[in-house]
């Protein structure tokens, strides 16, 4: 607590002198501070106290998305909502893209007072694209960084048709390098041009929220009101602007079958993990799959021989189903909420196709190429047509694949699913539209 | 408990602090005419310059709207070339490959950046287009007399110093556009190729971009050059032995008669036909009556056998 009343004081004093002498006093107190932290070094327990959210920057490669960063994890440091990372730290990703691992975007997390939040830098369209569709990072929402020197750059245009693309609704804007621009009108300008961008591309431009600051400052602390102020009013906008995802809690059940057990005197069970929703007991289900569809009523759920009366999104079950035949269910079928989900034969989807460092085909496929689908607990022949513009698909590339099923599975818009040929896995996908199966479809499976 | 509290203790200093700097500098600040503003969006609109240099064109030539712009355009080269230096060095990797046929000539060449998003760009794209077609006035003035077969490569500096229009080279034209859009960029190689008149070309680009109808861009590109082939099918033919060599990556073309040894073949003729798994190259030529003689493959960002020496 002594140490505390001395901080106070040094910063009372600090008010009477000059500006100069500000930095020079500044790290006069930082030292106690930094040091308490040390202490707490022991590896820390992820707690989940707060809501979670993903996020990312996006921006020109100068206008200093990682000194954003770098000082977002520095402001939230002293509130102990993060470990301070510096500039070097975060832009070890391109050392690794260097070396050929396939982890594209740095990943830093930070909470603030309301959320806990993971940071993805996007360093190229193609590298985010393979991000969402694997869903190694994806984000929720985004701060698009401008540096007021530059303003707008053409490739901006490029920067938001990506985030129009990977479907993020809110963006938040964060105009850097306001220390350097000395007349305060052009930031005003570069900020009307940056909504006028965003409502072309079908943002809200007029209400998006837009911070001036800058990051450097806030990194070497000076000009606090365009440095750690701006940095805490843009995480400020971050929570209020960007709303949480919809919890997986909140849908309606889905319970991916992984096998079927016959318990003597009680009848047939069904065993799975939880992929979303709540499950009761007395609850009306309905199974689908292998072009059979049924429906009954859960009578029991047990976890661990315990019965239960609810099971949640994660939880791995078994339920008792009334009049339930063995032979009736297969793994790869699911059991969900009647009527929330369907079987589909064709639909479209973007697929990122592994390249060969990463284990993939080293050769390119044409049409009617007939990879197995993993998806959930099943697995299925189909057959694929590349979207017309395309001939071919290279090792290493994202595209819209057309896929015909051999039999009807439970598919929906979201879905992540893998494609293997052989022994390869060749690549992953994710469904964005489930298309009608016509008999033009029709095809002879060998 | 004392965190939280040490906190907020800092930051309220610091707001007062700051607080005290904000107003000092408020009066520095100098403020510009409704009029003058208007302007100074038209003229960024106009030219898409950064406001800064917009701003100071404006007032040099006091709103002179046509005097700012050339100026500007003046002073968009030495930044260009200034920014130019500054970011040399960085790596470029992504990039497009920029194709184009003309009359029994072809050129393909490999213009760099840094992020795929500029190679999305049209000012990126727009480059691209200018060295293919820079390229191609250098190869037909060269080979005017010549009747055979051509085939030359440039690679760097040489590239650099082909002429572009009217005196500038087609490093200032880079320059121009590196100042533009802020990364680094490098015009890489070039391949040109003239056959004689019963010979063809046919070019396959993949990983294409929309909207660029005279030049074909993508991230692989390849010419190959035959001879025969049924009259009517030279061009189909030409696609499916470009896209065969874009997606199977031979290294030599080897001979007719050659056996295929396995997945790992790199000479074109015995390698497995990409179109149709059940023939090998050299029988699917056959079947057009049609010869290979020679094929040019880039990729974008690959890095070439001479400079792994």
């Amino acid at each position: 607590m002594a140490s505390l009343v001395g901080l106070r004081a040094c910063f009372s004093a600090l008010q009477l002198t000059s500006p100069s002498l500000w930095h020079s006093s500044l790290k006069l107190c930082v030292v106690p501070v930094s040091r308490r932290t040390f202490a707490a070094e022991v590896k820390k327990t992820y707690s989940r106290d707060k809501p979670h959210l993903n996020i990312g920057t996006i921006g020109h490669v100068d206008h200093g998305k990682t000194t954003l960063t770098a000082a977002i994890t520095k402001v939230l440091a002293e509130s102990g909502g993060a470990n301070f990372k510096s500039y070097a730290d975060i832009d070890s990703a391109p050392e690794e893209k260097a070396r050929g691992i396939t982890i594209n975007a740095s990943h830093v997390e930070y909470s603030t007072a309301n959320r806990h939040y993971a940071h993805t830098d996007c360093p190229g369209h193609a590298d985010y694209i393979k991000n969402m569709i694997t869903g190694t990072a994806q984000m929720d929402g985004c701060i698009l960084v401008v540096a007021g020197t530059d303003g707008l750059m053409p490739q901006t245009r490029e920067h938001i048709l990506l985030a129009r693309q990977i479907g993020v609704e809110h963006v938040v804007v964060f105009i850097n390098k306001a220390d350097a621009v000395d007349d305060k009108e052009m930031l005003e300008l570069v900020e009307i041009e940056i909504r006028e961008l965003l409502t072309e591309f079908g943002y809200d431009g007029d209400s998006s929220p837009v911070v001036i600051g800058s990051a450097l400052c806030a990194l070497e602390d000076r000009e606090p009101e365009l440095g750690v102020n701006a940095v805490m009013s843009l995480l400020d906008v971050v929570d209020s602007y960007i709303p949480m995802p919809k919890r997986e809690l909140d849908k309606p059940f889905l319970l991916p079958i992984e096998s079927t057990c016959l318990i003597p005197g009680r009848g047939t069970v069904v065993t799975g993990t939880m992929e979303r929703g709540v499950v009761k007991k007395g609850d009306d289900c309905e199974f689908l799959g292998y072009n059979r569809s049924f429906r009954s009523v859960v009578t029991g759920v047990e976890m661990f021989h315990k019965s239960l009366d609810r099971a949640e999104a994660g939880d791995n079950l078994g339920a008792l189903i009334r009049g339930l035949k063995r032979e009736d269910v297969r793994r790869g079928m699911v059991m969900c909420k009647p009527g929330s989900i369907q079987p589909h034969k064709k639909i479209k989807a973007k697929v990122y196709i592994l390249s060969k460092e990463e284990g993939g085909r080293h050769k390119p496929f044409v049409t009617n190429f007939v990879p197995v689908m993993f998806s959930l607990t099943w697995n299925m022949a189909c057959r694929v047509t590349i979207a017309e513009d395309k001939e071919m698909v290279m090792p290493g590339e994202d595209t819209y694949l057309v896929l015909t099923l051999r039999h009807a599975m439970v598919l929906e818009t979201g879905q992540r699913f893998t494609l293997r040929d052989g022994n390869k896995t060749i690549g992953t996908g994710l469904v964005t539209e489930i298309l009608k199966f016509t008999d033009a479809d029709e095809y002879t499976w060998g | 408990m004392s965190l939280t509290f040490l906190f907020r203790t800092i930051t309220k200093d610091l707001a007062k602090v700051s607080f005290r700097q904000h107003v000092q500098s408020l009066h520095t600040g100098c403020h510009l005419l409704a009029a003058e503003k208007a302007l100074l969006m038209k003229m960024r609109k106009n030219t898409g310059y950064t406001f800064m240099n917009c701003k100071k064109a404006l007032e040099k030539f006091d709103n002179d709207m046509a005097q700012a712009e050339t100026w500007l355009n003046e002073q968009a080269l030495k930044e260009g070339w200034s920014k130019a230096n500054k970011l040399e060095g960085r790596k470029a990797k992504e990039g497009l490959i920029g194709l184009f046929i003309g009359d029994k000539a072809a050129v393909m060449v490999e213009v760099n950046c840094e992020t795929d998003f500029v190679s999305r760009n049209e000012k990126f794209q727009q480059l691209v287009k200018e060295v293919t077609f820079a390229a191609f006035a250098f190869h037909r003035n060269k080979t005017q007399s010549q009747a055979g077969y051509v085939k030359s490569v440039l690679v760097g500096d040489e590239l650099n110093k082909l002429s572009f229009g009217e005196g500038a080279s087609l490093s200032d034209q880079v320059a121009l556009t590196i100042g533009r859009l802020g990364e680094n960029m490098s015009v890489r190689r070039a391949v040109m190729v003239g056959v004689p008149a019963e010979w063809n070309i046919g070019s396959y680009v993949h990983g294409g971009v929309s909207g660029q109808t005279e030049v074909a861009m993508g991230r692989y590109g390849a010419l190959v050059v035959f001879q025969g082939g049924e009259e009517g099918k030279r061009e189909f033919l030409g696609r499916k032995l470009g896209q065969h060599v874009v997606g199977e990556a031979p290294v030599s073309l080897g001979n007719m008669d050659d056996l295929p040894c396995g997945e790992s073949e790199t000479r074109l003729l015995p390698q497995t036909f990409l179109g149709d798994p059940s023939t090998t190259v050299a029988q699917f030529l056959n079947g057009h009556q049609a010869r290979v003689l020679d094929f040019v493959r880039f990729q974008c960002g690959e890095t070439t056998s001479e400079e792994a020496k």
